[in-house]
């Protein structure tokens, strides 16, 4: 183990020191793509980035030189998904990594591999607030970004509910897993910023027999609304015992109760008060035009996961990419990254057209304001971004979104929290 | 704190049930049987598809009884699945545990029943899909007992209780007064002996685990009257029932009974001291406790030597 990591240190070492000759100017630009291809749902995350990297050469590729991807399968595995990452850096010589999903995968890539050998790394799809825990604390020396909305988006659009419901007592019963908890320190905070007190926070581990005793200890703070970090599977089981304790039906749940299964086994008549949350595409003119060219290029909705967050990880990144020029090292490219998102920059459009002109621009030293699949992307100073959100409710006839909260708004209320 | 305290005996008289049949199958088979749970599913779900065949063809059945959520028809489909989960047990041992016995040691029989659990469990997921099911989409209200200190109780649970207890003193009438009750304790006594004195093992063991499914089925039905039915019932009941055998001594009818509401009042009353994420670890801590301070268990004999 310890050798292990000695050996590990000396790799790193090696590669920061030889960082820049290693990459000298050679083309193809070979970049890494760590994505769990062998699973059905990231399949077509995998392939929206090689889209992507098929568009940027065909506007001539990055600085003159075509893009080579290297797509390397994570099996949503931690130690498959280092092992992938590292053969791209230690053998390939990747300076920009794209990758992976799930935190549980992108943290030990971005500790262990991306981070020590100094290379860029991007995801399309982990949430965990840990990784902005190690940004804040410099851990990921800025090489670190990520296109998808953290648990913090989440927890606030929660809270933003709650709040303009009225409610001014709630008590948050949470999932017992690494997301449950994030959520629930995160809500925590947000509702104490926001005035809303907590009567009580309760962690539910799920496939306990019974959640009886749970139920009954937040029945005693005598809340105005629940707020529902769970899964349908325990949340089913607490819905139906709360409500049959004579808790209150005025609920406030994540995403992840989207689900019909939750509708149908707590009953609708006990749902109409029942508000969720949950993060979205903007509605913009480019989020549409990334949906009509998705449909265009794999005859298909892109209504996986992570699509247009796959597409425009590897846009930025690409473009970033350019702009530091063939040969760069990872902390160049993340260090041009701000040009290509910037708010008064130039807009560009995600077509091979719109990364024409971003390249132009680019490469006379003006920044654009890429306009992608989720729209005018912008990281924060620890690579997280925010996200546009919805409210929904359940109905007789399936699930229907109530409300669209712009990002704007989103990022407002988040700024209000701090 | 009351309120813990009578949650805690409900879930009690649920987890009694099941270790009643555990304690006698350990105890006589001699090896931990890890899917002994698994008869909870068996019996639920038995039960629901008794419940809707009878509600359909008969749909006057379905009328629920002032205040349950039980109806005739699940009364029956419950009988039903009694007999089914302990004519299931049966088959099980037939097919598997008794081939083995013949064969291998215990620690083998140890291992075939985590396999047998495994399979129980995915072959119910592959007809009941993974979804949590209902015998009623209504959800039955609690009755206010009083409101400060606040003290619920649901009607269900105390059909469940008088249900359980029921059964515990037929089950306890059958073994005190019954010349089969005296076979069966000489059986669990001491299986060699027994068989000297001319008790049939072969017809005990079957009857055994008929009573065990039995049972089991009973309990799985009124946990999934309180709450729903979920492929994994079994497995979420395999620590609490465990720790209710371990704790009455394992081969005591009367201290698995008393071992299961110790159990449940211990994880309820756990919620006072303990934050709401370590109560399920509470079975743990009672295994532990038990084994420390006596290892025979409340009502077991220790080992002779």
């Amino acid at each position: 183990m310890k050798t292990k990591y000695l050996r590990q240190l000396v790799i790193a070492a090696a590669l920061t020191v030889g960082g820049a000759s290693v990459a000298a100017a050679d083309c193809p630009v070979k970049v890494g793509v760590a994505l769990p291809t062998s699973v059905d749902w990231g399949k077509p995350i995998a392939e929206t980035a090689l889209w992507v990297a098929d568009m940027i050469n065909e506007a001539g590729g990055v600085d003159g030189c075509p893009v080579e991807t290297i797509l390397r399968d994570t099996q949503v595995d931690a130690k498959v998904g280092v092992d992938a990452a590292k053969a791209m850096v230690d053998l390939d010589k990747v300076q920009l990594m794209m990758g992976a999903v799930s935190s549980g995968v992108t943290l030990p890539i971005l500790t262990s591999v991306t981070v020590p050998a100094g290379v860029m790394q991007i995801s399309c799809c982990s949430s965990s607030t840990r990784i902005t825990g190690l940004a804040e604390e410099g851990s990921t020396k800025g090489l670190w970004f990520r296109t998808f909305a953290t648990s913090n988006v989440q927890s606030a659009v929660l809270t933003k509910l709650a709040k303009d419901a009225g409610y001014g007592k709630v008590t948050v019963f949470y999932k017992n897993d690494d997301w449950g908890q994030d959520m629930a320190s995160l809500l925590d905070n947000a509702l104490k910023a926001s005035g809303i007190e907590v009567a009580a926070s309760i962690a539910i581990t799920d496939n306990q027999p019974s959640y009886r005793a749970e139920v009954t200890e937040a029945l005693g703070g005598n809340p105005d609304a629940v707020i529902l970090a769970l899964y349908p599977k325990e949340g089913i089981a607490v819905t139906r015992e709360w409500i049959s304790l004579g808790g209150t039906t005025k609920m406030v749940g994540a995403n992840s109760l989207r689900s019909e299964e939750f509708r149908d086994a707590v009953g609708m008549q006990y749902l109409g008060d029942f508000i969720g949350a949950d993060t979205s595409s903007p509605r913009t003119a480019s989020a549409s035009a990334f949906v009509e060219a998705y449909k265009a290029k794999f005859g298909g909705e892109p209504s996986g996961p992570g699509l247009p967050n796959s597409f425009d990880a590897a846009a930025i990144s690409l473009l970033a990419y350019h702009a530091a020029g063939n040969g760069a090292t990872g902390a160049e490219i993340a260090a041009k990254v701000p040009m290509v998102t910037d708010p008064a920059g130039e807009p560009v459009d995600a077509n091979v057209e719109g990364f024409k002109k971003a390249m132009a621009l680019l490469s006379e030293g003006k920044s654009v304001s890429f306009q992608g699949g989720t729209g005018a992307v912008t990281f924060d100073a620890n690579g997280d971004v925010s996200a546009p959100a919805v409210s929904w409710v359940f109905t007789e006839t399936g699930i229907d979104e109530r409300q669209y909260i712009p990002l704007e708004e989103v990022n407002a209320f988040i700024q209000s929290l701090n | 704190m009351i309120q813990n305290l009578m949650d805690g005996i409900l879930t009690g008289s649920i987890i009694s049930l099941g270790a009643i049949g555990l304690t006698m199958v350990m105890h006589m088979l001699r090896f931990a049987n890890f899917a002994y749970a698994e008869l909870l599913a068996i019996g639920a779900y038995a039960a629901l598809v008794f419940d809707r065949l009878f509600a359909a063809l008969v749909p006057v059945m379905d009328q629920a009884f002032g205040g349950l959520s039980l109806t005739w028809s699940l009364t029956l489909a419950t009988l039903a699945a009694m007999a089914i989960t302990g004519l299931s047990a049966v088959l099980i041992d037939w097919a598997i545990f008794k081939r083995i016995r013949q064969k291998a040691d215990a620690l083998s029989m140890v291992f075939a029943s985590f396999g047998v659990a495994l399979i129980i469990r995915n072959v119910i997921t592959l007809i009941f899909g993974l979804k949590a099911e209902l015998y009623s989409n209504d959800i039955a209200f609690a009755m206010v007992l009083s409101r400060d200190p606040l003290l619920l109780i649901k009607p269900d649970q105390v059909f469940v209780l008088v249900a359980a207890l029921v059964l515990m003193t037929i089950f306890h009438l059958v073994l005190s007064r019954t010349t089969f009750g005296f076979a069966l304790r000489a059986v669990a006594e001491n299986p060699a002996l027994a068989q000297v004195a001319g008790v049939p093992l072969a017809r005990i063991i079957i009857v055994v685990w008929m009573i065990g499914g039995a049972f089991s089925a009973a309990a799985g039905v009124f946990y999934a009257l309180t709450n729903h039915l979920s492929p994994l019932i079994g497995h979420n009941f395999l620590l609490p029932v465990f720790a209710a055998t371990i704790v009455g001594g394992i081969g005591s009818v009367y201290g698995a009974l008393l071992g299961g509401f110790i159990v449940g009042i211990a994880s309820g009353l756990a919620l006072q001291v303990l934050p709401s994420g370590y109560s399920p670890a509470m079975p743990f801590l009672i295994i532990l406790a038990v084994l420390l301070v006596r290892p025979q268990g409340l009502f077991g004999e220790a080992e002779q030597t």
